[in-house]
């Protein structure tokens, strides 16, 4: 590829980061404001009050309906550039959270955070390597799907593959039934919440337990409840997420000694290399922001100040969101199949709904904050 | 050709990109902080909530401490207490985050306000302090 | 009766790694013969794993590139082996070999599209992620040349 300079590389990202702003712009100031007094069904506001569309859900939906009917499967080249910038635009969102927060609170909730990840997190991981040995899985099938189900969705399966030598097809396979599984319970968790009447606390602390993907967990969240402020499902959503995020270089640790294990060639696998390797460093911003906020240099509750911070975190979330849905290709995931679906589908759904019932049991609806 | 698999980033790894993104993060706070406490000549002060306007404490001209009530609140109260919701009307005040002048009075006892729509009182406020 | 001399065919083998990919070889082959046709043969390296992966914005720091360098290596070997089992099958017939990294149907095209006159390849066609795509609806809609699907074996 022909060196374009620095210049040339941001003049390449303008395009396609004006269409995701742009559509963001159309979503947040004309449609929304639309779908708020929008009769349907004789009722007024029945598109948010029953579909819980909001921006956050409509930014997905027209970032997919680019990919997948616009442009017709592919985003074409001259917006590329500017959508890859997604994931700059939601890491950048991700650390801006951190200012929900103070250390104090944190520890309030790092506890409960902690016990339900760790529990889920290898419980999950235990079941599915029992599992795969029932349904005969392939062995580096069953450690992929494991670390997937386990903690972060693709992520873990991503950082896990190359240690358990998986086979591409393998992989393909086991991210489009995390993709698809992780979509769905986008799209389902909101209205269940809404129809259990889970407060914010609740919501937050069972789509970070329940749902695969780390990335899905702070979109269904926003879903639930677009705010950004101290106590709203993003804030405890978030918490789950930061704790699951930490945990992969353990998850991928633990999986990979199993894999490895009676193997007479085994691989060395030391905790510390895969530490140093697969550490996600936006956490520590994440952290520096928490810190930030403990020391009260973002502005008082309340202020205007604090207004503005999360006004444009809502704006940079919104951007990437729209880049999200744009790399969701529906024929990817239609062709989910093979045992990862089997074993993703029974795993996910198990996780999911015994989530539920153990936060209706024990996870009190009044917040910790 | 070979670098092309790597390009999901716009950034040479991933590494960059999440160093990027604490950059950019802090940036936003720079910005957002500067331009509150040195830039904005004055800032509309709306209701975090919305709600019926009681009182207004201020008046036009006065000069404010930070903490020195600005105007008080109707507003209905939601808390979880005991998994149910509870729900009551409670007058809240709301203070001042800075000390300032206040240029404009624009609401009146009784009125309807918005969550974060209109502006309620507008003060100018010291440099340097945030609103 | 005999048409006027042409250029003799070219024919455009597109390889893949899946359960038909021997079948095709050899349906390609046969009929190279048959025409005395040049028979190139086309293997590309799947360059989209990124964008596969792209659905999740916090595959973190080095854990992404691990898998995709992984994902390079295994890709290599695909195509090694693969040119290796052509070339023994081929013999001595003229034509070439190429490797591309790439969007495989991008690909395939576009190379196609350079005065051959048939493209074999297998069905399903399953070349790196186009085990989730479908490559040969892609492929076939408005292409430049002549195609022929070959069946994978049934047992």
């Amino acid at each position: 590829m022909e060196d374009k300079g620095l210049f040339g590389k941001i003049l390449a990202i303008v395009p396609g980061l004006a269409v995701m702003i742009g559509t963001l712009y159309v979503l947040r100031v004309y449609v929304e404001p639309w779908m708020k007094d929008a009769v349907v069904f004789g009722r007024k506001g029945w598109l948010v009050q029953v579909l819980s569309l909001n921006y956050i859900l409509l930014s997905i939906l027209t970032g997919m309906f680019y990919r997948n009917i616009l442009f017709g499967g592919k985003i074409p080249a001259w917006a590329e550039e500017g959508f890859r910038t997604t994931r700059l635009f939601i890491k950048t969102g991700v650390i801006m959270l951190g200012s929900l927060y103070t250390f104090d609170k944190l520890l309030k909730v790092g506890g409960i955070a902690i016990t339900l990840i760790v529990a889920f997190v290898f419980g999950t991981a235990i079941f599915i390597l029992w599992l795969g040995k029932r349904l005969d899985a392939d062995r580096s099938v069953t450690a992929t799907m494991a670390a997937a189900c386990g903690v972060c969705g693709v992520s873990a399966a991503v950082a896990t593959a190359p240690g358990v030598r998986a086979k591409p097809v393998d992989l393909a396979l086991s991210i489009a039934t995390i993709l698809g599984f992780g979509i769905m319970t986008m799209f389902v968790s909101p209205f269940v919440g809404k129809m259990l009447a889970l407060s914010d606390y609740q919501f937050g602390a069972w789509v970070g337990t329940g749902i695969l993907n780390s990335g899905q967990v702070l979109a269904t969240c926003l879903a639930f409840n677009p705010n950004f402020a101290p106590g709203t499902a993003v804030a405890y959503g978030e918490i789950w997420n930061v704790v699951r995020v930490i945990c992969i270089p353990f998850v991928v640790f633990f999986i990979t000694a199993w894999y490895w294990k009676g193997e007479a060639d085994a691989e060395h696998v030391s905790l510390g290399s895969i530490l140093a390797s697969k550490f996600p460093i936006f956490v520590l911003g994440f952290v520096g922001m928490t810190a930030l906020s403990s020391l009260h240099i973002l502005g008082a509750e309340g202020s205007e100040t604090l207004h503005l911070m999360r006004d444009v975190m809502a704006w940079v979330f919104g951007v990437g969101l729209v880049g999200l849905g744009a790399y969701i290709d529906v024929r990817e995931i239609r062709a989910a199949g093979g045992k990862p679906l089997r074993i993703g589908l029974i795993a996910g759904a198990t996780k999911y709904v015994l989530a539920l019932i153990i936060i209706l049991a024990f996870i009190p609806k009044e917040g910790a904050f | 050709m070979s670098d092309k698999k790597k390009s999901l980033t716009v950034f040479r790894s991933d590494r960059h990109e999440d160093v990027a993104a604490i950059i950019a993060s802090a940036l936003i706070v720079v910005v957002v902080l500067t331009y509150m406490a040195f830039i904005v000549p004055s800032v509309g002060i709306k209701a975090p909530q919305d709600g019926k306007l009681v009182e207004i404490f201020v008046a036009e001209g006065a000069e404010v401490k930070k903490g020195d009530p600005l105007y008080s609140l109707e507003v209905v109260k939601k808390k979880w207490v005991n998994n149910v919701m509870e729900e009551k009307v409670a007058v809240e005040s709301f203070t001042a985050k800075a000390n300032g002048k206040v240029l404009k009075v624009s609401g009146k006892p009784g009125d309807a306000v918005k969550k974060g729509k209109q502006a309620i009182v507008v003060m100018e406020h010291e440099k340097g302090t945030l609103p | 009766m005999t048409p006027p001399v042409t250029p003799p065919m070219k024919l455009l083998l597109a390889l893949d790694d899946g359960p038909g990919a021997r079948r095709a070889v050899d349906e390609a082959i046969r009929i190279a013969r048959e025409k005395g046709a040049t028979l190139d043969a086309l293997f590309v390296i799947d360059a989209t794993w990124d964008v596969f992966t792209g659905h999740d914005w916090l595959s973190g720091c080095n854990s992404r590139i691990g898998f995709l360098e992984y994902m390079q290596g295994l890709e290599e070997k695909a195509a090694a082996e693969s040119a290796r089992a052509f070339l023994e099958l081929r013999g001595d017939m003229p034509g070439e070999l190429l490797t591309a990294p790439g969007d495989v149907v991008d690909v395939i095209r576009e190379q196609a599209a350079k005065g051959y006159d048939l493209l074999v390849l297998s069905n399903p066609f399953t070349r790196g992620l186009e085990v989730m795509r479908d490559a040969v609806a892609r492929l076939t809609r408005d292409a430049p040349c002549d195609v022929l699907l070959v069946r994978a074996d049934t047992k």
